[in-house]
């Protein structure tokens, strides 16, 4: 679903990406984690199209997204770290304009049942200044949820959501995934990860320090039946870390 | 405490300009630095009786010298800005702290009278660089000039800042102990009450003898007569000792008046700090405020209202964004943009009507075609319902399943949509008000025939030339998106100024460019036209003028998109 291959991405002389490749498969909860500046933040710009790569491909389910931008977006969502939303318009008029936007067609009774499982029921006419941060995170997720892409990109998707929310955000994610949808987890809350992802990328400095199941990660570091801030702590760590 | 305050401005003042000059790396910059120091140049030393090197008087000293009643005046007009102050607050005079101040100093063990002690020091470099780049443009003639103007205008603003100081105090006061708080701010409220009834007592007292006067200079001097005697004088006394310090016309006069000027800063300053209301939390609301009002401009002022029109599930792309985009300016636009266009429409007509005076109608008349002129020429540059303000949001619009092209060319739908609307009433309007009737059938005829081809002609080439302005000021934005505004950040500076003036000069160049060949091709169809029938064609050059900037409109769109695609979320960061 998600294939991407030797991609890499330079700012000037700094390369935050490195000649990273892994795939996504239907089904498929995928971590993506890493310290700061450790490039997933630009790496999943450049599988949603945001940023071009400087080098390698990004496909979404068969299409390049540099080539076949149209066709490859139609099939992914990416849900910001900071929701970014119009200032003037209402929370359904989001997913109105979002629905023409995707070709989703009438989506007035799919929108109340998005905003019922994301807890945003009467918040329809608000504007985003009216909402906590929180909430405005669930109408990005909302608007991403909305056309049922075959991709889903959350990076850092539990920043601001009180303790019902983040459960409803896992059950969410966790619920696409088995749903078919091919999903990418990026955050630093490892125990999140370690929670919902049946998959595991580890990524330092912009190069792939690790990839696998919570046993293959085990295996890798060679720190059977520990956790993953371990396994994490072990793999990034700048003294020798062992490569994928 | 004073010491770590000035630690604080200090270093602040010291960051601020050592991140100018390291932003002189980037081209953009230092270009922009170079013509607006050209720009400064000119304006400044190029005007005429510079008269430098030669100690001639000139600037604000030759009127200080020469137009004592100047001081009565500038005194009248220091007192309206107070009294509008109080009459009608602006928030942007409340005290505001920023984030960061909120966030280290209301928490600090300070007192409340060490956190305006602390406003006061800060306000005082932007007094005195408001001070210095005034002295500059004034260009007083010697050294000693200089520094009494340069100090004369400093202690003016900061008893003004003080004096806003306390007004924003008083108000809260008043918020906050209602009645009770009345009676504590009275005496500087009927100060200011007193100052007016007591001048305009004296104006409409001396009305009579005013009205016989016949000369500018003749009314000048009366009025300075009778702003400074009798009542109206002492009403005015506080404005006219501050103004008359950067006023002064020689040393003596300057250490004359300051005396008084000190005094009024000593009673503004222990107003400020007597006064007992509690500013924290409303400025620290204000700060968000203004930190928010930077993200989202007049926020303040959108509310959820109804759409432009119902957005179908299904259809074009383009007609969402132009649904999107008419919410925009439907949630944000404020009579205030309008009113923007009023004064200069209304100076275009009367300078219009002047020559002829023809009554009512024909002023009015001109009024509209000094509508349709700002509307299309100036409309593209105010109306910004499009891709200037929507690149703040370029990652959300990248992920969108859109073709750039279909994008920009949704973008420009809105105000395309909403000036060409404007324009067209104002060109009905004025074709209809437009008067000289002929006497006879024939004449009459004639001047239907030419009326409507004028408006037909107006109504085909007014879109045109909006969508390329759009498409230009667009096109800009995407291709040199460090060059322009983006959303609502905004930067200062000299060198930021000589950016717009470059921007501006290129926005020309290409439109001249844009226009050439419609001039051309409706030109030649006019000629041919007239070679073949013997009339003067208007309507259908127009029409041609109009698909040919329409063609290339759809060209330069086309193009534009690619270069979007090319364009990388990273360049668009917000100004500083």
């Amino acid at each position: 679903m998600i294939a991407v291959s030797h991609l890499s991405k330079v700012y000037g002389s700094f390369k935050a990406v490195d000649d990273l490749s892994f795939t996504v498969g239907p089904g498929e909860v995928v971590g993506l984690i890493g310290p700061n500046g450790a490039g997933k933040t630009s790496t999943l710009r450049c599988l949603v199209g945001i940023q071009a790569p400087s080098a390698g491909s990004v496909t979404i389910d068969g299409h390049d997204i540099v080539k076949d931008s149209v066709a490859a977006k139609q099939q992914v969502a990416f849900m910001a770290d900071e929701p970014n939303l119009f200032e003037y318009l209402t929370v359904m008029e989001h997913l109105r304009l979002t629905a023409r936007i995707y070709g989703a067609g009438d989506i007035e009774g799919k929108a109340r049942t998005l905003l019922q499982e994301l807890q945003l029921t009467g918040k329809e006419k608000a504007l985003p200044s009216e909402l906590s941060r929180g909430m405005k995170q669930k109408v990005a997720i909302a608007c991403g949820l909305l056309h049922d892409p075959k991709a889903l990109l959350f990076d850092e998707p539990l920043t601001g959501l009180d303790p019902l929310g983040i459960r409803h955000m896992k059950e969410t994610i966790v619920r696409r995934g088995r749903a078919g949808a091919a999903v990418m987890v990026s955050s630093h809350l490892l125990h999140l990860v370690e929670e919902i992802c049946t998959r595991i990328l580890i990524i330092d400095r912009g190069v792939k320090v690790a990839d696998g199941t919570m046993a293959d990660l085990e295996a890798h570091a060679e720190a059977a039946g520990s956790n993953l801030e371990e396994i994490f702590l072990k793999v990034t760590s700048r003294e020798g870390s062992p490569s994928a | 405490m004073t010491g770590a305050f000035l630690y604080l401005t200090a270093c602040s003042l010291a960051n601020r300009v050592r991140m100018r000059v390291r932003r002189l790396r980037e081209p953009r910059y230092v270009i922009g630095l170079a013509v607006g120091a050209v720009y400064f140049y000119f304006v400044i030393f190029s005007r005429p009786g510079s008269g430098r090197g030669h100690g001639t008087t000139v600037g604000i000293a030759a009127i200080a010298g020469s137009a004592a009643p100047l001081v009565a005046l500038a005194s009248v007009l220091l007192l309206a800005v107070v009294v509008l102050a109080w009459v009608w607050p602006s928030s942007s005079r409340a005290i505001v702290f920023s984030r960061a101040e909120v966030q280290f100093l209301f928490q600090a063990p300070l007192t409340r009278q060490q956190l305006l002690h602390y406003k006061l020091i800060r306000s005082q470099t932007a007094s005195l660089l408001v001070s210095l780049i005034l002295t500059v443009f004034f260009r007083p003639g010697t050294f000693m000039a200089a520094w009494t103007v340069i100090t004369g205008m400093w202690l003016l603003f900061g008893i003004l800042n003080l004096h806003f100081t306390g007004m924003a105090l008083a108000r809260a006061s008043l918020a906050e102990h209602g009645v009770s708080g009345l009676r504590r701010q009275w005496v500087p409220i009927a100060v200011v009450v007193a100052a007016i009834g007591a001048i305009g007592l004296a104006l409409v007292r001396d009305g009579a003898r005013l009205s016989t006067l016949e000369t500018g200079r003749q009314v000048l001097s009366e009025l300075g007569r009778v702003l400074t005697t009798g009542a109206a004088g002492w009403a005015l006394w506080p404005t006219r000792a501050i103004v008359r310090l950067p006023l002064a016309a020689s040393t003596a006069e300057y250490w004359r008046a300051l005396p008084g000027a000190l005094a009024l800063f000593a009673l503004n300053y222990i107003w400020v700090m007597r006064s007992d209301a509690a500013f924290e939390e409303a400025s620290a609301e204000q700060s968000e405020k203004v930190v928010q009002g930077r993200l989202a401009p007049r926020r303040a002022r959108v509310t959820a209202a109804s759409t432009p029109f119902s957005l179908a599930p299904v259809g074009r792309v383009e007609t969402a964004i132009l649904w999107k985009n008419l919410i925009l300016l439907g949630r944000y636009a404020s009579l205030r943009t309008l009113w923007r266009l009023v004064p200069m429409a209304v100076a275009l007509a009367v300078v219009a009507s002047t020559s002829r005076r023809t009554g009512l109608v024909s002023v009015l008349s001109m009024l509209a075609l000094g509508g349709v002129v700002l509307i299309v020429l100036l409309g593209p540059q105010i109306v910004r319902n499009d891709l200037r303000q929507d690149l703040a949001h370029l990652a959300l619009l990248k992920t969108w399943p859109v073709r750039s092209a279909a994008l920009i060319r949704g973008e420009l739908l809105a105000p395309a949509a909403v000036l060409t609307g404007l324009a067209w009433i104002f060109v009905t309007a004025s074709v209809l008000l437009m008067t000289h009737v002929p006497a006879n059938a024939e004449g009459i005829a004639l001047l239907v025939l030419n009326r409507v081809s004028y408006g037909i002609a107006a109504l085909l080439i007014a879109p045109p030339i909006i969508v390329i302005q759009l498409i230009v000021q667009n096109g800009l934005a995407v291709l040199f998106p460090a060059w322009v505004v983006i959303g609502a950040s905004r930067s200062r500076g000299v060198e930021v100024m000589g950016q717009r003036m470059l921007m501006q000069a290129g926005i020309w160049l290409t439109l001249l460019i844009a226009f050439t060949p419609a001039a051309v091709l409706g030109g030649l169809l006019a000629v041919v036209i007239y070679l073949a029938t013997g009339l003067v064609p208007i309507v259908v050059p127009a029409a041609l003028a109009a698909a040919v900037i329409l063609a290339e409109a759809f060209l330069a769109t086309e193009a534009l998109g690619r270069a979007l695609d090319r364009t990388d979320v990273g360049n668009l960061e917000p100004a500083d």
